[in-house]
């Protein structure tokens, strides 16, 4: 259970894109229901892409203590390096003037991501047994996302670690194991997958799809905002039963793991409240 | 500790009706909000939750993607009922994100606007090599990109750079408007749209011979 804190703000940071809204959808979402829940004084989002901007952050918020959440699936480049010089931080904790800057976690980096994984992955197959099931947990995998590529990796060391599934791999986009071979290294009946993104978008409505060979390439981001491709479980592919599920930030328990982050963090840098 | 929402209240009390193109009908049930070139018609779809403006925002009439919600494109046709003032600010949080906060942080004169040239100087990674804009390829931008009639409708308070104002708009669009029953949308720094812009300009300048 939460402890609120209504004499605070939560500021849940995007990546956001210029081109579609399915990339911040995640994130207002969560945003809409932190609100709706009560449990800070005032809750907003911020994008590195669209607005509120990172920029606007020191005068959209009206409360002096100030969380800020990261909504990424991993430490990298915009959690250490973008949000921090936006936002002008000086490190955990910034003091400037009344106002404290507490600067938490990526929301992916929580240890309960790997519980909302095997959740989505149980949703999207139901009553299917994991012990006849693979499970592929799909991440982008090029350099650019070198970080990302390690929280997915830890992600599948855990889920093998319960030994609930047959089989837990990796899998990826641009790099090997590639998602397009899904059948060559994946040895069970049931094969399920998930995106181990932040949010839908091209990737998981198109490129992942027609790399597992259920949908077809289409004309162009037009079609990004389909979400037809999660409508057609299970499809019988290459003599085996495949499920797809949407990307695993668009799952409403991020709501919680966000106040989650907000909790790890007190308990990581402040003093004990006294008695 | 300053209360937004409140100064919201208290600048519609004092006969504020319009922010960008959303006008503010205050009345006994609450408030009712519609684009400004709605205003005479009788024929709007009724909206009654404060999130529903999440969704007007979110494309324009011909639905495209609006990245930026102080573009003048906001569509037309609809019209949204609230109960209450915190609604009204959660409408409007949508309508226009973070306007009304950095409104009030101009009353208050914290608001510092931030030259284009420091903007860009602290760019990393793709966006590094804007650093290499000319003042006047800027201006030109600017004046393209930033103009009112079908750019942003922001009033732009930051220069170029310290000795260099922005040439290209008029000088209304530079400074925070004024005009009674509007709240202006006001630009304390370059969004991260017009510093995409400059790294084009950058690089169409470099891939020629």
């Amino acid at each position: 259970m939460f402890s609120a804190k209504p004499e605070s703000a939560l500021v849940v940071v995007g990546h956001g894109s210029t081109v579609n809204p399915d990339s911040s959808a995640p994130t207002l979402d969560h945003v809409q229901e932190l609100r709706r829940r009560g449990v800070f004084g005032e809750v907003h989002a911020a994008f590195w892409k669209e607005e509120p901007s990172l920029r606007q952050v020191p005068y959209l918020v009206d409360c002096d203590e100030i969380y800020v959440v990261p909504n990424f699936i991993s430490e990298g480049y915009f959690t250490r390096t973008v949000i921090p010089r936006e936002l002008e931080l000086e490190g955990a904790v910034t003091s400037r003037g009344p106002r404290k800057i507490h600067y938490c976690e990526p929301v992916g980096s929580h240890p309960r991501m790997t519980e909302l994984l095997l959740r989505r992955a149980a949703e999207i197959a139901p009553g299917v047994p994991p012990e006849e099931t693979s499970l592929l947990i799909v991440g982008h995998g090029t350099s650019l996302n070198d970080n990302s590529a390690v929280a997915a990796k830890r992600e599948v060391e855990r889920i093998a670690a319960q030994g609930r599934y047959a089989e837990v791999f990796n899998a990826y986009m641009e790099e090997e194991p590639l998602i397009a071979k899904w059948d060559e290294f994946t040895t069970r009946p049931n094969v399920v997958v998930v995106p181990f993104f932040i949010a839908d978008g091209l990737h998981s409505y198109e490129d992942i799809p027609v790399l597992l060979g259920i949908a077809e390439t289409s004309a162009g981001a037009a079609s990004a905002s389909e979400q037809e491709v999660f409508r057609g479980n299970p499809y019988s592919r290459r003599g085996r039963t495949l499920f797809y599920a949407s990307a695993i930030g668009t799952e409403p328990l991020f709501a919680d793991l966000i106040l989650e982050q907000v909790t790890a963090f007190d308990a990581a840098h402040r003093e004990p409240a006294l008695a | 500790m300053r209360d937004s929402t409140r100064a919201l209240a208290e600048w519609i009390a004092a006969g504020g009706r319009q922010i960008g193109e959303v006008l503010i009908e205050a009345g006994d049930a609450g408030f009712e909000l519609r684009h400004y070139a709605d205003r005479a018609r009788d024929d709007l779809v009724l909206h009654e939750r404060a999130d529903a403006a999440r969704a007007i925002a979110t494309f324009d009439e011909a639905g495209r993607f609006r990245p930026l919600k102080t573009a003048p494109n906001l569509r037309r046709g609809w019209r949204l009922r609230l109960g209450s003032l915190s609604e009204l600010r959660e409408a409007l949080d949508h309508l226009y994100p973070a306007m009304i906060g950095v409104w009030l942080s101009h009353q208050r004169g914290e608001l510092q606007a931030v030259d284009l040239r420091e903007t860009l100087a602290r760019q990393t990674g793709m966006y590094r090599v804007t650093q290499k804009i000319t003042d006047s390829q800027a201006d030109e931008l600017i004046g393209r990109f930033c103009r009112s009639e079908d750019g942003c409708l922001k009033h732009i308070l930051w220069r170029i750079d310290t000795d260099r104002p922005v040439t290209t708009l008029p000088p209304d669009k530079l400074r925070p408007a004024v005009a009674g029953g509007f709240l202006p949308l006001l630009c304390h720094e370059a969004c991260n749209l017009l510093v995409a812009q400059a790294r084009e300009v950058v690089k169409k300048c470099e891939a020629k011979p």
